[in-house]
């Protein structure tokens, strides 16, 4: 009886594999089975840089996957900043205790770090770059959650005064050589980290990625490519105000130069996109956000600046 | 005296250190520092205004739906404009779902388990499958001889948890189902925002989606789960909770003040659920914004005057440098946290759904409300004053769960389908205007002013977290958490659980905190 339950429960959390597209490398045997597979589990250890916690909302909202469910069968978190009961001093223990130890991890950083004011993010009373440098040197691979840790984002816009560095920037200035797998995205999509945990845990290896260290699966074309406005754009049928018919480009749609598969797998399990919503993509995956001007009027003048 | 220090707190929002000083076994001091610093506010000016919308969300990723709608406001208080009825119901429909998330991430993930017991699984004999895989992995876990085994449920502060079974395993099995009661809760969100976390169809002038019937009937089937769990298994194991630690309706009094804004009108945009207001000592008053203040005397900035600032009274906010911030903590009585002081009438007051509760109540503008409040005091044993706790905060996010759940489906059936919910309008330039509502976490208030060619020219955010994480002002005198925490006896001051529960019943943002 109860060997069918826990049939039943996977079928669905093997609904989630297909639906990141892990089916390809992953069978259903190979779930049923995964509970043997101890020596499979990816240990994990999740930062919080100059952040917003978004890209951990997010990663809960993995669909149908009772998350610890997964966990429990392709990784151990050994830290997780909101899901962890360790608290205080139990914390920087662990932290301390994975940078001396032989332990294979993956460490997820979601954020950037402030390198020109180091104050400005603190954990234990030290700077977050004190943690990461150590962690990411140990690790056996990174992974830049978010557009932030990814590009800078939010942190890095005009303006900003704490002077971040992004992951791949991070890793670069401290000679510090790791496999690094980027998912931009603000906040990430949840599909795209379960499917690279779970391309890790199960080859051995990252998805192919491009030069920016995207997974290509996921980040291979434009949001302009697969857009239901395509064909819209190319009859040059374009929109002049929100609610009017016809391509976004005119209104500020970042889809031409933004990479995701947001017009594929869509948001939250696939329930819309900005652009379904009809709203002009605001290019959160790119590398150019925040843009000056986003919701742009077709009849609007002003001419959008990098820097001012 | 012992130093007693909490860094990293976790499983809240951010990055917060609590430092306090006990006599014996009782906090005598506490100071509480927010531990992160972006500048979003300042770094916005040369932004076009509707931007503030999208990037003020990025504040923050647990409640960033709040933040767009207090841009959304302040835009539309400059425009003259508000929404039509399709797109105040759609803004409701989307803000209401993102906080019923909130309140069952902050309940269930974030805190239960300082309550709840999470070994009891190992003594688990029924025949549930996600709970007996559960019980069998923490069983191999702590079989395992691994570092650290049974991450990341262990380890944690050990001291007094609930012995009841029962109810340690219908939280545990809470926890489990609530994570996809929470994903509904999301799609919710995006179905007609677009996406949660950063949901983005919510504009000034509206809401940019189209309520088309297959989007209702979509929203509507999600809700119908979500109401289910909330008044079965959210509020048996609430309450379950809050019997079993009656003592904690007395533990982490704040200042007994209590701020709120105006919160979830109808379709017309008024007749807001929730009053906004203040409660000074014990007595409602209507609000007056002309008493907000921010003061950041102990904060980690340079600018004078540094306190008594009204908002948009500074366009910069000059972070102190590295070597500043070092003189700073070393010395006696120094600054201590990026968090600012926002005052109300030079007075500290404590934000969140307790803060709602309490001030509609005391308003006396909602008579059905104050009916089911004294349902509740009656059942629980408890008056409005046990409101000011630890449990008492847990209640009120129940309470205000149902409010909310009750309107959503009430204002649901009234969307028009396929009529639009945006109102196109001309954005003003030099333009001036604020917006209010009630995060997650309490009070939250937007002010923007824009130059000639209509790019921001200054913009202020004074957020829940910013009050109720406050360091000291000028006048000395601690922040609400600071409040609740001092005069707690603590039984093993190694492992200050009770110091963590205070803490974590105010649901701390601290990226929305400092901003």
């Amino acid at each position: 009886m109860e060997k069918i339950t826990r049939r039943e429960a996977l079928k669905k959390v093997y609904g989630a594999i297909i639906a990141t597209g892990a089916a390809s490398f992953l069978s259903f045997d190979d779930l049923l089975a995964a509970d043997k597979y101890v020596d499979k589990r990816l240990n994990l250890v999740w930062l919080h840089g100059s952040s917003c916690s978004g890209c951990s909302c997010s990663f809960l909202d993995i669909e149908y996957v009772p998350v610890l469910d997964i966990l429990s069968r392709f990784a151990n978190v050994i830290f997780h900043p909101d899901l962890s009961l360790a608290t205080g001093d139990q914390v920087t223990g662990i932290l301390d205790q994975v940078v001396d130890s032989d332990l294979d991890y993956l460490l997820v950083v979601e954020g950037s770090t402030p390198v020109g004011m180091p104050h400005a993010c603190l954990m234990g009373h030290k700077p977050f770059v004190e943690w990461v440098v150590p962690m990411a040197k140990r690790a056996t691979a990174c992974v830049a959650a978010g557009t932030c840790s990814v590009f800078g984002g939010v942190t890095r816009m005009n303006g900003m005064q704490t002077g971040v560095q992004t992951l791949p920037e991070l890793l670069a200035a401290q000679n510090i050589a790791k496999p690094l797998v980027s998912l931009p995205g603000c906040p990430m999509k949840p599909e795209h980290l379960v499917y690279t945990l779970l391309h890790y845990a199960m080859k051995g290896t990252l998805p192919e990625l491009d030069l920016q260290h995207r997974p290509i699966h996921f980040f291979g074309r434009t949001i302009h490519e697969r857009c239901n406005y395509y064909a819209d754009f190319q009859e040059k049928h374009y929109a002049r105000y929100i609610g009017d018919s016809g391509c976004l480009i005119n209104l500020g749609c970042q889809g031409v130069v933004t990479r995701s598969d947001c017009m594929i797998n869509g948001h939250n399990n696939n329930t819309s996109t900005c652009i379904k919503a009809g709203h002009p993509c605001v290019g959160c995956a790119s590398e150019h956000f925040p843009r000056q001007i986003m919701l742009h009027r077709h009849d609007d003048p002003r001419v959008i600046k990098r820097k001012f | 005296m012992r130093r007693v220090v909490i860094d990293p707190v976790t499983r809240i929002e951010g990055h917060l250190r609590v430092e306090t000083h006990m006599d014996g076994r009782i906090v005598t001091d506490a100071r509480c520092s927010g531990d992160m610093f972006r500048g979003i506010e300042k770094a916005l000016i040369g932004y076009d205004a509707r931007v503030a919308q999208q990037v003020t969300q990025r504040v923050c990723g647990v409640c960033p739906y709040a933040h767009a709608e207090a841009a959304a406001l302040a835009l539309e208080q400059a425009m003259g404009l508000r929404p039509n009825e399709n797109g105040q119901l759609l803004r409701n429909l989307i803000v209401g779902a993102y906080q019923l998330q909130d309140h069952l991430l902050h309940f269930y993930v974030l805190s239960a388990l300082d309550f709840v017991d999470i070994t009891a699984i190992l003594k688990y004999h029924g025949n549930d499958a996600g709970l007996n895989t559960l019980r069998d992995w923490v069983r191999s876990e702590l079989d395992s001889g691994k570092i650290f085994p049974a991450a990341p449920f262990l380890p944690r502060y050990e001291g007094v948890y609930a012995k009841d079974q029962e109810l340690n395993i219908s939280a545990i099995k809470g926890y489990l189902d609530a994570i996809p009661i929470m994903a509904d809760l999301h799609k919710m969100v995006a179905v007609f925002g677009a996406k949660a976390p950063h949901p983005v169809a919510i504009e000034a002038g509206g809401v940019t989606t189209l309520p088309t019937i297959d989007r209702i009937n979509k929203y509507k089937t999600w809700l119908a789960g979500v109401g289910h769990f909330i008044r079965n298994q959210y509020r048996n194991d609430l309450l379950g909770v809050a019997s079993v630690f009656p003592t904690y309706f007395n533990e982490g009094k704040g200042p007994g003040n209590f701020l709120t804004f105006p919160y979830f009108p109808d379709s017309s945009g008024e007749n807001h659920a929730f009053v906004g207001g203040a409660t000074l000592g014990g007595n409602y008053q209507a609000l007056d914004l002309s008493r907000i203040t921010e003061d950041h005397t102990h904060s980690w900035y340079r600018n004078e005057p540094s306190s008594g600032l009204k908002p948009l009274q500074s366009t910069t906010l000059q972070p102190l440098d590295w070597d500043e911030y070092q003189q700073e903590i070393a010395r006696k009585d120094g600054k201590y946290s990026w968090t600012r002081a926002p005052r109300y009438g030079g007075e500290v007051m404590e934000v969140g759904p307790a803060a709602r509760v309490i001030n509609t109540y005391r308003s006396g503008q909602h008579d059905d409300f104050n009916r089911q409040i004294d349902g509740i005091n009656r059942e629980l044993n408890i008056g409005l004053g046990e409101y000011d706790s630890v449990m008492g905060r847990h209640l009120s996010r129940l309470i205000c769960s149902l409010q909310i759940l009750e309107r959503l489906e009430a204002q649901l059936h009234e969307v028009q389908p396929d009529k639009s919910a945006f109102i196109e309008q001309d954005m003003p330039k030099n333009m001036r205007g604020y917006g209010l509502t009630e995060a997650t976490r309490g009070a939250l208030g937007h002010w923007i002013e824009t130059h000639d060619k209509g790019y921001i020219s200054n913009y202020e955010m004074i957020v829940p977290t910013t009050w109720n994480m406050s360091p000291r002002d000028a006048a000395g005198r601690p922040g609400a958490v600071e409040q609740m925490l001092i005069g707690t006896q603590v039984a093993d001051p190694e492992q200050p659980l009770e110091l963590a529960r205070i803490v974590r019943s105010t649901d701390p943002c601290m990226a929305c905190s400092v901003h």
